[in-house]
């Protein structure tokens, strides 16, 4: 098997007492566009920063290109950032900000100018060469930040949740932006980020951390149908997380009996994606769940209607407008939800 | 507002007195003024001990502004970027010859410059003006350096910038504001300072202590027109620095 672009060893990282990453194993391919994922203090900035040798790790070793990177200096290695606040150098024009990592490596003034001129048409800033930074709009300024790190033409970018600041329809377009250009260039893109929705829409392999570990680590649509724990499911976002007891191919929620064929017996904890649930004002044939409805949220085409269950727990469906307006919703109006037998995906069991 | 206006007048009623009697041709200074002249700036500034001075103070304010800057923004910048133990400790020390009462301080300085042999030289007055002037210098750097995103020194390194490339293109642009705010400062510090130099200066006067030994024999309308040219000199010091760390860029 080829030597992947980057690969990661049991790396660690403490501060003091507190273990931000506890060891972690990864490998990451050349070309990929891979996200890591996960809640703010899950340790994803730390491994980004380690990665660029910003942070020195306590234990495990990095390898980029077959060669070991732990002790090589963060100048020294080529993986360019593009900061969650930017970082743009305020006292120089836009082209010296782009300028600079060329300048640095020693590149003389008539080649540095005209390889910024290219990126700088190419991510549609031509003509703001002289501009301050802080002259600019949201959208600019990224761009400018992300023509500065891939100027030098590096073989991979980091990317430290840099869309976080943007208003949600400059993210949109961003997400396109940058899904083109990863795609163009055919570079490794290490995207970090909590947002659920930016990585699903523009990585090939997402990787979920919590507490400083890897939870899990697949396709996003792999990750959203079949959540390792409820860790996951819980973090993916728009699932419903049953817990019960499994008996002879049916489990038991809170009293209510639930085909689920083919699961081994005891303890289980299943999740169902909210657009595999069937919302309906009768009892249906099958087996269902009887739940009060609390509120509805228009996401895009979609409607997600939130539900309290028999057990109190909350429970989310995704139906048309055209259900809705069928279904009439009213907070306090009792309906029941139901899904097709192989929509429940069982999750191993966190204590 | 109206309380403001007494205040400010209050302050600045003697040094605007003074500057009046510095043009006033009459001996002493009484009302109703007498013509107006520049004859005691002539006679001022063809005593070749005020010159002498001039040069000294000019000398020991630019030496004691560049070290003291220097110190101060090397200073802040640990602050900045480390963290140690007894760091509080350390930025407390750094931060104290401010709170030494002058003449302590001018009789220690006294007493330790002339075991080194440098009392009453120029080189003693500059060391003792830039342990004076250093702590504000490193105030208004450390100030400076709060404002700096954390993300911006480490993007240079990213960069392909080395530690020290860092500092030079990135964290010193950052803060020239208040490294130039700093150096104006301290020079006014330095320029204005008399009780410690009164000590150490020996026969290398500055100008502050050369007004006192013109004054101590006569009051002399002279004085006056010294007085009027220190104050412009670290008013216009002072102003610039204030201009530079208020200064705000517009968005």
């Amino acid at each position: 098997m080829a030597e992947p672009l980057v690969r990661l060893t049991d790396l660690k990282k403490s501060y003091g007492n507190f273990e931000a990453v506890k060891g972690i194993d990864l490998e990451i391919a050349a070309g990929e566009f891979i996200a890591i994922m996960g809640p703010s203090g899950c340790g994803k900035t730390t491994t980004l920063r380690m990665l660029a040798g910003l942070e020195a790790p306590s234990g495990g070793e990095i390898f980029i290109g077959g060669e070991r990177m732990n002790d090589v200096p963060a100048h020294e290695r080529d993986t360019p950032m593009v900061w969650q606040s930017l970082a743009l150098f305020p006292f120089l024009s836009v082209r010296e900000n782009v300028e600079f990592g060329l300048k640095m490596r020693g590149l003389p003034k008539r080649e540095r100018r005209e390889r910024v001129a290219v990126w700088l048409e190419r991510l549609g800033l031509e003509g703001f060469e002289k501009r301050r930074v802080d002259a600019l709009s949201g959208g600019q300024r990224q761009r400018v930040a992300l023509a500065r790190s891939l100027v030098t033409e590096p073989k991979m970018l980091f990317l430290d949740e840099p869309l976080s600041a943007l208003d949600a329809h400059l993210v949109i377009r961003m997400q396109g932006v940058l899904s083109k250009l990863q795609k163009d260039l055919g570079i490794t893109f290490v995207y970090v980020t909590h947002s659920q929705s930016e990585a699903f829409a523009m990585a090939d392999r997402v990787v979920i951390m919590g507490h400083g570990e890897i939870v899990q680590t697949g396709r996003p649509k792999d990750i959203f149908r079949a959540p390792r724990n409820r860790f996951v499911a819980e973090f993916v976002g728009r699932n419903n997380i049953f817990a019960g007891t499994v008996a002879g191919g049916v489990i038991n929620v809170d009293g209510t009996q639930l085909p689920l064929p083919g699961a081994a017996d005891g303890p289980a904890e299943i999740v169902v994606a909210a657009d595999r649930m069937t919302v309906s004002l009768e009892r249906p044939n099958t087996a269902a769940l009887e739940a009060e409805f609390v509120s509805e949220e228009f996401v895009g085409t979609a409607i997600i209607c939130y539900f309290e269950g028999p057990g109190g727990e909350e429970l989310k469906a995704q139906v048309t407008e055209r259900e809705l307006e069928l279904l009439a919703p009213e907070p306090g109006k009792h309906f029941f939800l139901s899904w097709e037998p192989d929509a429940p995906h069982v999750m191993a069991v966190t204590s | 507002m109206l309380y403001l206006a007494i205040v400010f007048a209050f302050v600045f009623a003697p040094i605007i007195t003074s500057m009046i009697f510095s043009f006033n041709s009459d001996r002493f200074p009484t009302v109703p003024l007498g013509e107006f002249t520049t004859h005691w700036y002539e006679t001022a500034f063809s005593r070749p001990e005020v010159w002498e001075a001039m040069q000294n103070s000019l000398i020991v304010a630019l030496t004691a502004a560049t070290l003291s800057t220097a110190l101060g923004f090397a200073t802040a910048y640990t602050d900045y970027r480390y963290n140690f133990r007894f760091k509080s400790a350390y930025i407390a020390l750094a931060l104290l010859p401010p709170t030494i009462p002058l003449v302590i301080m001018g009789l220690a300085m006294l007493a330790w410059l002339a075991r080194l042999g440098i009392s009453g030289t120029l080189t003693g007055i500059i060391i003792a003006h830039t342990v004076m002037a250093a702590p504000f210098a490193m105030a208004i750097c450390r100030l400076r350096l709060s404002q700096m995103d954390p993300a911006l020194e480490a993007a240079a390194w990213n960069l392909g910038a080395s530690q020290w490339r860092a500092m030079r293109s990135v964290v010193v642009p950052f803060c020239l504001p208040a490294i130039v705010s700093a150096f104006c400062l301290t020079a006014a510090v330095s320029f204005d300072e008399f009780v410690v130099a009164w000590f150490v200066s020996g026969l290398n006067k500055t100008v502050p202590v050369v007004i006192l030994e013109i004054l101590q024999g006569n009051v002399d309308p002279q004085i006056n027109a010294i007085g009027t040219f220190v104050f412009l000199t670290s008013m216009t010091l002072v102003v610039v620095a204030q201009l530079l760390i208020t200064r705000r860029r517009k968005a």
